[in-house]
């Protein structure tokens, strides 16, 4: 029997306190089969089986408590560890950097991680923490983010309620595609930089 | 942490630079050799997105045959009610192939109703498939036929 299946008969069985803790468990890292998880929920809703409101509104909580023990974990936690490694091994100089580069880009990135490039959201909370993400400004990007996933995923399954498995089999699809398409975004315009880098300086 | 591993990476990098940059013209190198950390970021960037239309066709594949395979395979976690949305059948046909009474309609997942019955999944699964064959064949619902949607896999 897979993971899958244990998780969707547990929905099915006792309801929102395990749709809670499965969300919130996957958002602080732990790979669970979210997606369908979620897709199956809204369903589960179609059918009468469980309520819309309740359903959305404990997934969305579930969402963003998992980011903030993600992101407090590496803050309070993971910090700590970096900065006795960065005093023994150096490259502090390396971080500010990365802090410097989170601050800037932070928001948008948390905000769309939360819903659209679904794989970086926990590796994002982490880094967030680990740069002294301001905890305010990292709710304020990241809840929105995590109610517009809830309701995405949710509703597709209302809509598409008697073809779970293969909405959610295209949307693992999907969030690969987008993920691999960010990294290819990322890296041509890295390149287009070099390219013109190098044409400058033998003009 | 990586550090003392990104310096010694550092040296040897400096190093072959330098003793390129004495045997060629340093505007030529700039121009025609690209370093060895252009060459990694351009094989990434066609790695990435080699990987994305990967995924994209694996996305889209499924829409394109959206009709042909309307039939989800049965699985553990689904419900009578569920299968019976799924496959367009009226619930009560699915809980008399069962021998369960339809009102209230039994919410457990199969697994559970395979446990209680004393009975296998996939023997629960055969019974299921058939009780749609023969609802869909009394009152045909949708241009779909019943294919074999059992195998899953």
């Amino acid at each position: 029997m897979s993971i899958t299946d244990q998780l969707l008969e547990a929905v099915l069985l006792y309801g929102l306190p395990v749709l809670f803790g499965v969300i919130l468990i996957a958002s602080v890292g732990v790979p669970f089969p979210i997606s369908l998880t979620l897709v199956a929920a809204g369903s589960f809703v179609k059918q009468g089986e469980m309520k819309l409101v309740p359903v959305i509104i404990a997934a969305s909580i579930a969402a963003i408590l998992g980011d903030q023990i993600g992101y407090g974990l590496s803050r309070w936690g993971g910090r700590s560890l970096v900065d006795r490694i960065t005093r023994r091994l150096g490259g502090a100089a390396k971080i500010k950097r990365a802090e410097a580069v989170s601050k800037k880009w932070g928001g948008t990135g948390i905000f769309f991680s939360r819903w659209l490039v679904t794989a970086l959201g926990p590796w994002l909370n982490f880094t967030s923490g680990m740069a002294h993400y301001p905890w305010r400004r990292f709710i304020v990007w990241g809840a929105p983010g995590q109610v517009l996933w809830v309701v995405l995923y949710v509703m597709l399954g209302y809509i598409f309620s008697d073809r779970v498995q293969y909405i959610a089999e295209i949307l693992g699809n999907l969030a690969w595609a987008i993920l691999a398409l960010t990294a290819a975004i990322i890296l041509g315009w890295k390149l287009i930089r070099y390219y013109r880098l190098s044409s400058s300086v033998s003009a | 942490m990586r550090r003392p591993y990104g310096k010694a990476k550092g040296h040897i990098f400096r190093d072959h630079q330098s003793r390129t940059s004495v045997e060629m013209d340093p505007q030529a190198l700039m121009m025609k050799k690209p370093t060895w950390r252009q060459s990694v970021v351009a094989v990434a960037f066609l790695l990435s997105l080699s990987l994305a239309i990967f995924f994209v066709v694996r996305a889209v594949r499924p829409l394109i045959y959206w009709h042909y395979h309307q039939d989800e395979p049965i699985r553990g976690w689904m419900t009578m009610g569920y299968v019976a949305h799924s496959y367009h059948v009226p619930p009560h046909v699915l809980h008399q192939a069962l021998g369960l009474p339809d009102k209230p309609p039994d919410k457990r997942p199969l697994r559970e109703i395979a446990k209680a019955q004393n009975r296998s999944l996939d023997e629960i699964r055969t019974v299921l498939l058939e009780a749609i064959v023969q609802a869909r064949r009394s009152n045909p619902p949708s241009p779909s036929p019943p294919t074999n949607p059992g195998a899953s896999p």
